[in-house]
């Protein structure tokens, strides 16, 4: 993904530099850069969230919704637990190599990933919640995201806003009757709530996990690599951690170098640190995005709102 | 649909039909002990041949190095193409790209003739685990292609370090400029205690699955991927105890090699 050709003097000042602690735009090696998030502007999605991860109001980019379908059970699949199915697109809008089938390969690496990170318990949601009638009718989540810019730390700004959307999800209310038939069979049918104010939030989704990434560069590594250095990353380390602070997920990319043992282990005990200072700063910008929302409830939503003060 | 007025000329069925109900469970994998008696920390007896593929006429199709790899019940083949033509004729160093994909008939239920995109992402994952170990600065231009087919497979985790073991083979067999073998292991997390090497029905009763591949000679583990839950501790116990299983198999790939030579 090196849209950014940066020369071998510049290559060789960064990693200078991050070998010795500094980095281009004046950050430590674990601070990372300022997020902007905003939930609920999707008014027909379930649940939305965009994410933006950058200095100065340029940064990575990403939106998401989640929307909610019911499914019939087949057999086959398990009984009682709903499913969640994910799809991130990389818009040709972040750069010129996401034309036509360029972005293929990124988009199957990020969705493969967020569907490691989602689908399972790891995730801390409670499928069986999303299951309306065992062995015939269940929710199925579909978290859709667009990525709309980037500058680096592409996987981090995709889980913040995918934790931000199902935070922010709720559902119809769904009423479960049992009737008899002539035979005396009880059978179980089911009535969505037409309702747009009657609605149940998604339960769980404060248990879901939020991700580091560690780029090697040189011999030491940085935390949150903007554009340029993500260009000399040699590889990287994506290490998902909950709220309890379990590991939910770990993935090394990049395909130039491995990691010496030493490096690894140092980086999964920072991982847990960063996470949970990540976590109380994703709670204070969810806050405030919830807080914007219900404050500009009053005010007619126009297309503005989608982009101002973000 | 219950119509009063039954259709007389045939016998009819019931109205509702219900699944029929298996008295049977599948059996715990770890009951007593694992299903093919191995020990917790034993990794499946390995099988390597190099050369299969290579045709009896020096053609100009033929890949330049093929492996076949057994580990139990686990089947891969792989061919290496290259170095050939690579796709920018400006390009500083080479390009490895990997394409996998299973056989239909490779897993317990029928899978499709078109590339699914998980197939696609284990593409990526060999590229990104094996090509650390290529000197691909001494093949500027050039592009070496491995396709790697699993003809049987067993457990997601350890078919995929199947893979990479069989590409590490296939690759040395080409004659590719290599640092170091890969070598590849999986774990999985059943309740606390961490079993090395699972087959599927061991994989589908664990709680997580931890994927490592390592060069061995310049200590570097090349891949880690774990898919579900654990603690910090039993993640760090988890990749030392794979990286030495990936030392074995290392050291059985390495004989092979060596025994080819001979």
């Amino acid at each position: 993904m090196a849209s950014l050709i940066l020369s071998p003097a510049e290559q060789d000042y960064i990693i200078r530099g991050v070998e010795s602690g500094f980095r281009a735009d004046g950050r430590g090696s674990l601070d990372r850069r300022e997020v902007s998030l905003r939930t609920g502007m999707i008014s027909q999605a379930n649940g939305s969230a965009r994410c933006r991860i950058g200095n100065l109001g340029v940064g990575t980019d990403v939106l998401v919704g989640v929307k909610a379908e019911v499914n019939s059970w087949t057999p086959g699949e398990p009984e009682d637990l709903g499913s969640i199915v994910c799809n991130v697109e990389c818009s040709p809008s972040a750069a010129q190599e996401f034309e036509g089938r360029g972005a293929e390969e990124i988009n199957v690496e990020l969705t493969q990933l967020l569907d490691r990170i989602l689908n399972g318990p790891q995730s801390g949601l409670d499928l069986k919640k999303l299951c309306i009638i065992p062995k015939q009718a269940y929710w199925v989540l579909h978290i859709d995201a667009l990525v709309l810019d980037v500058k680096g730390s592409i996987v981090d700004t995709l889980v913040w806003a995918t934790r931000a959307a199902l935070m922010s999800t709720s559902l119809p209310r769904v009423v479960v009757e049992t009737i008899g038939d002539e035979m005396g069979n009880m059978q179980a049918e089911f009535d969505v709530v037409d309702d747009p104010e009657d609605l149940t939030p998604l339960e769980g989704a404060e248990n879901l996990p939020i991700s580091v990434t560690f780029s090697q560069i040189g011999k030491r590594y940085v935390v949150d690599a903007s554009e340029q250095e993500e260009v000399v990353t040699q590889a990287k380390l994506t290490v998902a951690v909950s709220p309890v602070m379990e590991i939910c997920a770990i993935q090394k990319g990049g395909m130039f170098r491995g990691f010496p043992p030493s490096l690894l282990a140092e980086i999964l005990e920072i991982a847990q640190r960063i996470a949970r200072e990540e976590l109380t700063r994703f709670d204070v910008h969810y806050a405030q995005a919830k807080s914007h929302l219900s404050s500009q409830a009053d005010e007619p939503s126009t297309g503005s709102t989608f982009l101002v003060q973000f | 649909m219950s119509l009063n007025i039954a259709d007389r000329r045939r016998i009819n069925g019931p109205q509702r039909s219900v699944e029929p109900v298996y008295t049977t469970k599948a059996a715990d994998p770890f009951a007593t002990g694992r299903l093919d008696e191995r020990a917790l920390d034993q990794v499946r007896p390995i099988f390597i041949k190099t050369g299969p593929l290579d045709a009896q006429s020096l053609s100009a199709a033929a890949p330049s190095g093929s492996a076949y790899y057994e580990q139990g019940k686990i089947r891969v083949s792989c061919a290496i193409y290259g170095p050939r033509q690579g796709r920018k004729s400006n390009a500083r160093m080479g390009s490895f790209d990997c394409d996998f994909k299973y056989a239909p008939f490779s897993c317990s239920w029928k899978r499709s003739h078109i590339k699914t995109s998980d197939e696609k992402e284990i593409a990526l994952m060999l590229e990104n685990s094996v090509a650390p170990a290529i000197r691909l600065e001494a093949y500027p231009k050039a592009s070496i292609d491995a396709f790697v087919t699993v003809i049987e497979s067993d457990g997601k985790a350890a078919t995929i370090a199947a893979a990479i073991n069989c590409i590490s083979a296939a690759l040395a067999d080409a004659g590719i400029e290599l640092y170091d073998s890969v070598a590849a292991c999986s774990m999985a997390l059943h309740g606390e205690q961490w079993v090395s090497d699972c087959s599927q029905a061991e994989e589908n009763a664990s709680t997580c699955s931890l994927l490592v591949a390592r060069m061995p000679s310049a200590d570097e583990i090349t891949y880690l991927l774990q898919h579900g839950k654990t603690t910090p501790e039993q993640t760090q116990q988890a990749i030392q105890t794979c990286a030495n299983d990936c030392t074995r198999v290392y050291a059985v790939i390495c004989r092979y090699l060596q025994a080819t030579l001979e």
